[in-house]
């Protein structure tokens, strides 16, 4: 694909001036993780810490048991990723490639599931939860994922599935092909890009969810980093020095993540590839 | 393709298995208790009929029109503006730029980071006196703002703030343009026809599902904003970014008057449900499947 | 089609697995928890067995807000609980953030907590109206250690007369911090600590005057002081119900009138304090507007750094003053008509529910216990709830001297004022508080931007406002 030089240098300039606004909250955050409570509300901002406070760090990662916390939270995030990851790109395909009667209408009712504000379904999902005796553990904040990952995964991968010529369908069916090896054999191959961003969403989504574990949890054993991460701010101190340190501590591996996990729909697909 | 409904239903069983057992429940639960005067910390609950629709409706609860005023008025305003800012974005970081993997990055960036957090620097960033934003038109000679702090300014200024959050969105266009066939930009090489040709003819076209999707998701999300009301303005100044899901809580979980706040709910879900239909019913004659599906 | 035969079972196994584990797990784990699950069952049986014997195993459930020192403060004092009652486990539970919400939950679950620390301007009335709480005055009447009047004033919160709701494990008062170099340097006498001889309101605007700089050094009262400018302000005024009510209070003035029937905060002596406070801001310039005290967020840094000079803040700024390291102190806060301070603090309740009122009572006790929260008292945060610990030399002492957190005028301007010239916080006693703030905020939000005069505002909200009224909890009826 030729660009021509103008249009890249233009689109690069507007880059790098949409970057800069874009990175200053992850800045602010980074250094007012190093920086000692006072210099934090300096005001006009100060940007380099001065000194650098890395034992922000130690007192906030020794202060409460961030082992324990880490690893509940990648138990959740894993099991959270791989049901979404299987069942929202199963159902999409029956929502999007397979005719059937009523299939708008009740993928119309699933939708409706996020237009009720979340404060009144709060309560009684949570007495549900209770009632099967699911309270103050994991299963509430998984299993959910397992039966769809969401309305939301499985519009999206909807979209991306109808977007594929249906030729390829048609082909496959007359060489005798079933439904799961289509699905299997062309959609999830072709949708690879959208696949990679559920699981994305549903690991950040799951790796800063502060709601449901606040709600479903209630041993401290089992509390998550995103809980934990709230325990900085009390009523009436709240002790920005170590919270901004805990947060930073928290980021970084959703970056890291998300660095590597992007990288992977970098380049579009080309139907000639396909065919061949 | 016979079989259709038995191989439908199966590959969408989870789905509808999970939205039986997890969700309507608790739809039908808090539709049930919208005609109840339910409160949570009182032992007895009495059926109240349409009571707190009619309560609604009557006019009786000024705040309940006002958080629905100030609600419309923020949708209005951020659905196109999230819309054409991330599309305007996805373009640019789709373009064959040194680096462009940290630039997605970049601009993912603000959705992770903590709420408080962003918080923090949007106070300061809107400052009128010392913030970066005033300094900055000050600057230029342009005129400054009071932003968050005064009655007019207050729902524009929390846009441009979720503005901010918008890599969601971004990343969402992006996965669409790379599934764009590189072999369909040729054919206007070809033909010699420039990057707005291609823009037109080709990208546009071929992402409207894209774009039909972030935008039905946008409008249920503004919609539903609470965050910014939460942590930012409290709802001020003088209940000008009352938004109807921070006044619903409030009610809900403050007041303790769940019944009631339930009520509010339904309302606005069948808001969110008329919107919604109706994108999708005009969906028809601008979203473009490649598999020649409507919508 | 045998192959897409296979291809679907295997699909049929996988889910019929997935359930199959999942009713496993389910099963497993109401096992695990019929603790929980089965509560209701045990109370009845043990309350039907009568009394529990002392030396019976018992678990005690606590939740509490607050940051990490204040929590790690309630478990030493959960420790030596736990060493003079060996039969006895209190669980903390530590709610980190949205506290009402998650307790609401825990509320609609039936799994409640035998103490919570509660909150008066937030749930802690609700759940009361509705019969959950003990009346705590049952246990002070009784007690041989702890009673009434061995209390500070205005810790103790009632639903009505005689109904004790919840007990402060300390008061919070306000006073006016300064930076002690500031006055230094502008020769000024600092604010008077002892509440005899504490500035009139008119005193207090002069002193912020002179103290209030523009960025080429210009006070209030020297020609072409450029009010758009300000570099240090002389005072910094939360503008919060909590931070003018002292005033209101100090004028004469109150939220609802004595008898609870009729909205106050439009009568003379509220207008007129609340109007000398927007005058701060709009007339004077002195005092950050909201606006931008936005950005002046913790009052140990502002004072630290010059941004103001003066600060009105809750005592509990005390503990990050003294980390700041530079010479603070504190005076008695300005009077309108008479000394006063509107006293908040947070409380303990104890639920209904709880199958051993008696040791939870006792739990209570610990954690009042000056002795036991020393270390949040020394550090500045707490003060402590028992009379004694102010009137007993000795005891004062231990928390009031030689301490970073307790500059030379914290005895007169904090504790006396304390002890003789306190009010009980309005979200005490006036009820519907929040619904009746829901309908003020927004007209105060036009005070303090100069948009409108008190009077008007509050007159212009009076009548939606008495609508609310519902009268008053230290008033019978």
């Amino acid at each position: 694909m030729k660009q021509s030089k103008l249009m890249l240098t233009a689109g690069y300039a507007a880059l790098l001036l949409i970057s800069a606004t874009f990175i200053i909250p992850f800045v602010w955050l980074l250094r007012s993780s190093l920086m000692n409570l006072s210099q934090i509300f300096t005001m006009p901002p100060e940007w380099i810490p001065k000194p650098f406070q890395w034992d922000n760090f130690h007192r906030a990662l020794t202060i409460l048991p961030f082992g324990t916390f880490f690893t509940n939270t990648l138990i959740i995030v894993a099991g959270v990723l791989i049901g979404t990851v299987l069942t929202s790109s199963i159902a999409a395909f029956g929502f999007s490639r397979i005719q059937w009667k009523g299939r708008d209408a009740v993928f119309g009712i699933l939708m409706s599931s996020m237009m009720l504000p979340a404060a009144v379904t709060l309560i009684p999902s949570f007495l549900g939860w209770k009632m099967v005796g699911f309270y103050d553990t994991f299963y509430p904040l998984i299993v959910p994922a397992y039966f769809g990952g969401g309305i939301f995964n499985i519009f999206l991968l909807r979209q991306f599935y109808l977007t594929i010529p249906r030729d390829f369908d048609e082909a496959a069916f007359v060489d005798g092909a079933t439904y799961f090896q289509i699905y299997r054999s062309i959609i999830l191959p072709l949708s690879r890009s959208a696949i990679i961003v559920v699981a994305l969403f549903s690991f950040l989504g799951s790796w800063n969810d502060f709601m449901g574990p606040l709600i479903y949890l209630k041993s401290d054993s089992l509390f998550t980093l995103a809980l934990g991460l709230q325990m900085f701010q009390g009523s009436y101190s709240a002790q920005w020095d170590l919270l901004m340190a805990a947060s930073a501590a928290v980021v970084l591996p959703c970056v890291i993540v998300f660095l590597i996990g992007q990288r992977y729909f970098l380049e579009g697909i080309t139907l000639t590839g396909l065919k061949g | 393709m016979r079989k259709g409904l038995f191989y439908g239903l199966l590959f969408t069983s989870p789905a509808i298995l999970g939205f039986i057992i997890f969700t309507l429940g608790p739809m039908i639960a808090s539709l049930v208790l919208s005609l109840t005067d339910y409160n949570v910390f009182r032992e007895q609950t009495a059926f109240v009929g349409i009571d707190n629709y009619s309560k609604l409706f009557s006019g009786e609860d000024e705040l309940f029109y006002k958080s629905l005023g100030v609600t419309f008025y923020f949708v209005i305003l951020r659905v196109p503006a999230v819309i054409i800012v991330s599309f305007a974005i996805a373009l640019l970081l789709n373009l064959n730029v040194r680096g462009r993997s940290i630039f997605r990055t970049i601009i993912y960036l603000p959705s992770i980071v903590p709420a408080v957090a962003s918080a923090m620097i949007w106070m300061w960033l809107l400052n009128p006196d010392l913030g970066l934003i005033n300094s900055a038109l000050s600057w230029l000679h342009l005129p400054t703002g009071n932003w968050l702090y005064s009655e007019g300014s207050v729902i524009p200024s929390v846009v441009i703030t979720t503005l901010w959050g918008i890599g969601g969105t971004v990343i969402i266009f992006l996965a669409g343009l790379s599934g764009i066939p590189k072999q369909y930009y040729e054919s206007i090489d070809v033909d010699g026809g420039g990057w707005y040709s291609k823009l037109r003819h080709i990208t546009i076209p071929m992402v409207t599902p894209t774009i039909f999707f972030n935008t039905i998701m946008t409008i249920i999300g503004s919609f539903q904003v609470f965050n910014e009301a939460y942590i930012l303005t409290q709802g001020g100044p003088n209940n000008k970014s009352l938004f109807y899901v921070f006044y619903l809580w409030r009610t809900g979980f403050r007041d303790t008057e769940m019944g009631y706040a339930s009520a509010l709910a339904w309302v606005l879900f069948v808001i969110i449900l008329i919107f919604t239909f109706f994108v999708f019913k005009t969906s028809k004659s601008w979203v473009h499947y490649e598999g020649g599906e409507r919508a | 089609m045998s192959r897409q035969r296979k291809s679907i079972s295997v699909l049929l196994a996988f889910l019929i697995m997935l359930v199959t584990v999942l009713s496993a797990c389910s099963k497993s784990d109401s096992n695990a928890g019929s603790g929980n699950a089965s509560s209701p069952a045990n109370t009845a049986s043990s309350a039907s067995a009568g009394g529990e014997k002392s030396d019976q195993p018992i678990t005690l459930r606590m939740t509490v807000w607050g940051a990490p020192e204040e929590v790690a403060a309630y478990k030493v004092a959960i420790k030596k609980f736990e060493d003079k009652y060996p039969n006895i486990t209190v669980k903390l539970q530590h709610i980190a953030a949205d506290y009402d919400t998650k307790l609401t939950t825990m509320v609609a679950g039936n799994d409640v907590p035998d103490i919570a620390q509660m909150e008066s301007a937030s749930i802690a009335f609700p759940l009361a109206e509705q019969g959950k709480f003990y009346n705590l005055q049952d246990f002070l009447s009784s007690d041989p250690e702890i009673n009434a009047e061995r209390l500070v004033p205005n810790i103790s919160y009632s639903l009505e007369p005689g109904n004790v709701i919840g007990l402060g494990p300390g008061p919070e008062s306000f006073g006016l911090f300064y930076n002690e170099d500031i006055f230094k340097d502008a020769g000024l006498t600092p604010p008077p600590a002892k509440a005899s001889e504490a500035w009139t309101w008119d005193e207090f605007v002069e002193v912020a005057k002179k103290l209030t700089i523009d960025n080429k050094g210009r006070n209030v009262t020297d020609p072409g002081f450029d009010p758009k400018n300000i570099k240090q302000f002389g005072v910094n005024f939360p503008t919060w119900w909590g931070s003018y009510s002292n005033f209101i209070f100090s004028n004469g003035g109150d939220f609802v009138s004595e008898d609870g029937k009729t909205f106050a905060l439009n009568q003379p002596a509220a207008v007129e304090a609340l109007q000398k406070i927007a005058d701060l801001i709009n007339v004077h310039h002195v005092a950050p507007s909201p606006v931008q005290a936005k950005n002046i967020p913790a009052p140990n840094v502002a004072l630290q750094t010059k941004k103001v000079a003066m600060a009105i803040d809750g005592q509990w700024v005390s503990a990050g003053l003294a980390q700041s390291k530079f010479h603070f102190n504190v005076g008695v806060l300005p009077i309108m008509q008479k000394p006063m301070t509107t006293v908040v603090s947070g409380m303990f309740s104890m639920f209904k529910s709880t199958k051993h009122p008696k040791e939870a009572w006792e739990l209570m006790k610990a954690l009042m216990d000056p002795e036991a929260s020393i270390d949040l008292i020394t550090a500045g945060t707490w003060m402590p709830s028992y009379r004694d610990w102010y009137t007993d030399s000795a005891l004062l002492a231990k928390w009031t001297e030689n301490l970073d957190s307790r500059p030379s005028g914290y005895k007169d301007a904090i504790v006396d004022v304390l002890l003789n010239d306190s009010h009980q916080t309005p979200t005490g006693y006036v009820k519907n508080f929040n619904k009746i703030m829901d309908i003020v905020n927004p007209a105060l939000d036009k005070v303090w931007l100069g948009q409108q005069t008190a009077q008007e505002a509050m007159d212009s909200i009076a009548a939606k406002a008495q609508a609310q009224v519902q009268g008053r909890r230290d008033v019978k009826g």
